[in-house]
């Protein structure tokens, strides 16, 4: 991997640079949230750590028209424009990489492809708050998956060069590019002992497949179906959920179908009804179980690690507190004061 | 093909949902262009009764034996009916009171129990509670788009389903702050999605105007909010407007067990 450094002070310069890559986007504070948006370097909140929506959003809309089509014909017009995302830390990108394989593997999918190969992925280093746990992911530092990386050292950066993609794109900012010397990296190193030193959450995954698998007949999923909304948040703003439905609408200005693709989840309802009206997890329980077997088992086994990226994203958004901190503790017997563990269950 | 013939008609309601779809300036032509428009009282006089229809759209909760004749009639002779707006999908906020409670505040507001003579009043109930009904459009009121796209459909021989999942799904797509944790009485999670969140996008908390989805879970909504320290009247209020005395009276037993 090439490695050069960048002066703060240039960093601005560097990012409008990159502009002539694509449209610039990063993290900006809105009130309480930090969202993605499109902004002008200065407006980056820089200390940010995770937006209300994870960086998914670049590689596929929440709601988008995936395919127009009248009786005889059909276009598919979907073009998503060139952006430059800035300021994924490392969970955000672990998250990508996970949207990378779901999207990738079996098949194809080309609204994915289209917008991975249209977005430059630039990550930012991270310090962790009280909430964030990706220590115990496996994901708190990262390899694969971004463009460039820039690891902020104070007076300069670190550019970490991650993909050809990444390498073309440094020819839009070569003059503000500079070699590293030995003091850069051992201050890196440095750096990384202070940060790693940084966690507070202490979340333990050991053995978690395990646990869940064995916990399938727990009272703990009852408990929680019975406080559970089904409102979805949870898994809207989780950074490796991918589920989708698709639904035709109808243009009548066009005459047209449009066949709407958007984000869909699998705590709803409708999400398990098969034709004829069967549903294979009617129970909220069911579909809460559902989910938590795909972050911390299924996909445990196929690829040796969690869904989870440790963004907290679901700590911070769940209305009555269900979320893979609070749901791991109680299945380890563990205290928590988490909401939904005050309600009562019983046949109201 | 012959163009699919319709009607559009109004039980008890504001007649809102059908000021709608005349507001749908633009695509009306649209509209009147793949459709056999046979009635539309609000927007012409010139009806034709006696015609069968393809599809009927109907607004209103059925609230007196007139309403409930009309509607017999409308379904007799229609192919698909379509229920649109809240108080035919759900029965409207006229249906906040039913039972004795729909008596006592009959008497309060007329007088006596039978000061309407040109009809029997009937406690506010949804179409589907006295006939089949094939599709519907929820909202207070009907949204334009929505109902184009449903119209759309039906031209096209779909019978279109509502989907059934709620407001908050829309709201994390636009990104917005959650009024629950903000500790508001946001009912987002209980109510049908369709409107694209425009309250909670306005920072204003949902008061279920969608109607309720299925299956909802109004024990863990009821429980989080007196967790937030709501009082029982608050949210009770609340769920009773869009949500029916019923459930509003089920909540109500919940929340004082819950406090005995
Ligand atoms: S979870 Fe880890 S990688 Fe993600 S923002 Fe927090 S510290 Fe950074
Ligand atoms: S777990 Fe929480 S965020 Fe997820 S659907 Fe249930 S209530 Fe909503
Ligand atoms: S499960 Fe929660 S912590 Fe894990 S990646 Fe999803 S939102 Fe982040
Ligand atoms: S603000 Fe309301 S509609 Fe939006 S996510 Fe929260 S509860 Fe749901």
């Amino acid at each position: 991997m090439r490695l050069f450094k960048i002066k703060k002070s240039n960093l601005f310069p560097f990012l409008r640079g990159l502009e002539g890559f694509g449209e610039l986007w990063g993290p900006v504070r809105k009130g309480e949230k930090v969202v993605y948006a499109r902004a002008k370097p200065e407006e980056f909140d820089l200390k940010a750590l995770r937006t209300m929506i994870p960086a998914k959003k670049f590689l596929l809309p929440p709601k988008f028209t995936s395919l127009k089509f009248r009786e005889s014909r059909w276009e598919d017009d979907y073009r998503p424009k060139r952006k430059v995302v800035f300021g994924l830390h490392p969970c955000g990108i672990h998250a990508l990489n996970i949207y990378h394989r779901f999207y990738t593997r079996l098949y194809s999918d080309p609204y994915y492809e289209r917008a991975k190969e249209a977005t430059l992925i630039v990550g930012l280093s991270c310090v962790p708050d009280e909430y964030c746990f990706c220590y115990a992911t496996g994901t708190s530092t990262v390899n694969e998956g971004f463009d460039l990386f820039l690891t902020d050292l104070g007076d300069r950066l670190l550019v970490w060069v991650g993909s050809p993609k990444g390498e073309e794109s440094l020819k839009l900012v070569g003059k503000y590019l500079e070699d590293v010397e030995q003091k850069d990296i051992s201050d890196y190193v440095a750096w990384r002992k202070r940060r790693d030193a940084a966690f507070k959450l202490k979340v333990d995954l050991d053995g978690m497949p395990e646990i869940v698998s064995f916990s399938y007949d727990s009272p703990v999923w009852e408990k929680m179906g019975k406080a559970c909304l089904s409102c979805g948040t949870c898994t809207m703003v989780c950074p490796t959920c991918t589920c989708f439905d698709l639904e035709d609408e109808y243009d009548l200005k066009r005459d047209e179908m449009h066949r709407q693709r958007f984000w869909y989840s699998c705590v709803f309802r409708e999400y398990s009804m098969v034709a004829g009206g069967h549903n294979f997890r009617e129970a909220r329980s069911e579909r809460l179980k559902l989910w938590y077997t795909h972050k911390l088992v299924g996909f445990m086994s196929e690829y040796g690690a969690p869904a989870c990226v440790g963004c907290s994203r679901c700590v911070v958004s769940c209305p009555v507190g269900i979320n893979v901190v609070s749901v791991v503790r109680a299945l380890r017997n563990e205290r928590t004061a988490a909401l939904w563990t005050k309600m009562e269950v019983s046949d109201a | 093909m012959s163009k699919p013939r319709i009607g559009i008609y109004g039980l008890t309601g504001c007649a809102g949902d059908q000021l709608n779809i005349l507001n749908c300036e633009d695509e009306l032509l649209k509209l009147f262009d793949i459709f056999e428009i046979k009635s539309f009282v609000m927007a012409s006089s010139a009806a034709d009764e006696e015609s069968p229809l393809d599809v009927a759209f109907v607004e209103g909760s059925v609230s007196t034996e007139k309403d409930l004749e009309h509607l017999k009639e409308i379904r007799k002779k229609s192919r698909l009916l379509v229920a649109i707006g809240h108080c035919a999908v759900f029965g409207g906020v006229q249906s906040m009171f039913t039972g004795k409670k729909w008596e006592e505040t009959y008497r309060a507001v007329y007088g006596k129990k039978d000061a309407v003579s040109l009809t029997r009043p009937l406690p506010p109930k949804p179409l589907s509670a006295y006939v089949k009904v094939d599709a519907v459009l929820p909202g207070c009121p009907i949204e334009k788009e929505p109902f184009l796209k449903l119209a759309g459909l039906l031209a096209k021989g779909v019978v279109p389903r509502h989907p059934d999942f709620p407001v908050c799904a829309e709201c994390k797509w636009k990104e917005n702050e959650c009024l629950l944790l903000k500790g508001e009485i946001c009912l987002g999670p209980l109510t049908n999605s369709g409107c694209g969140a425009i309250c909670p996008s306005l920072n204003i908390p949902c008061i279920g105007c969608w109607g309720p989805i299925e299956k909802e879970n109004w024990e863990a909504e009821a429980f989080l909010l007196k967790e937030n320290g709501f009082s029982v009247e608050e949210v009770v209020k609340r769920f009773a407007i869009f949500g029916g005395e019923e459930r509003a009276e089920k909540l109500k037993k919940f929340l004082e067990g819950k406090e005995g």
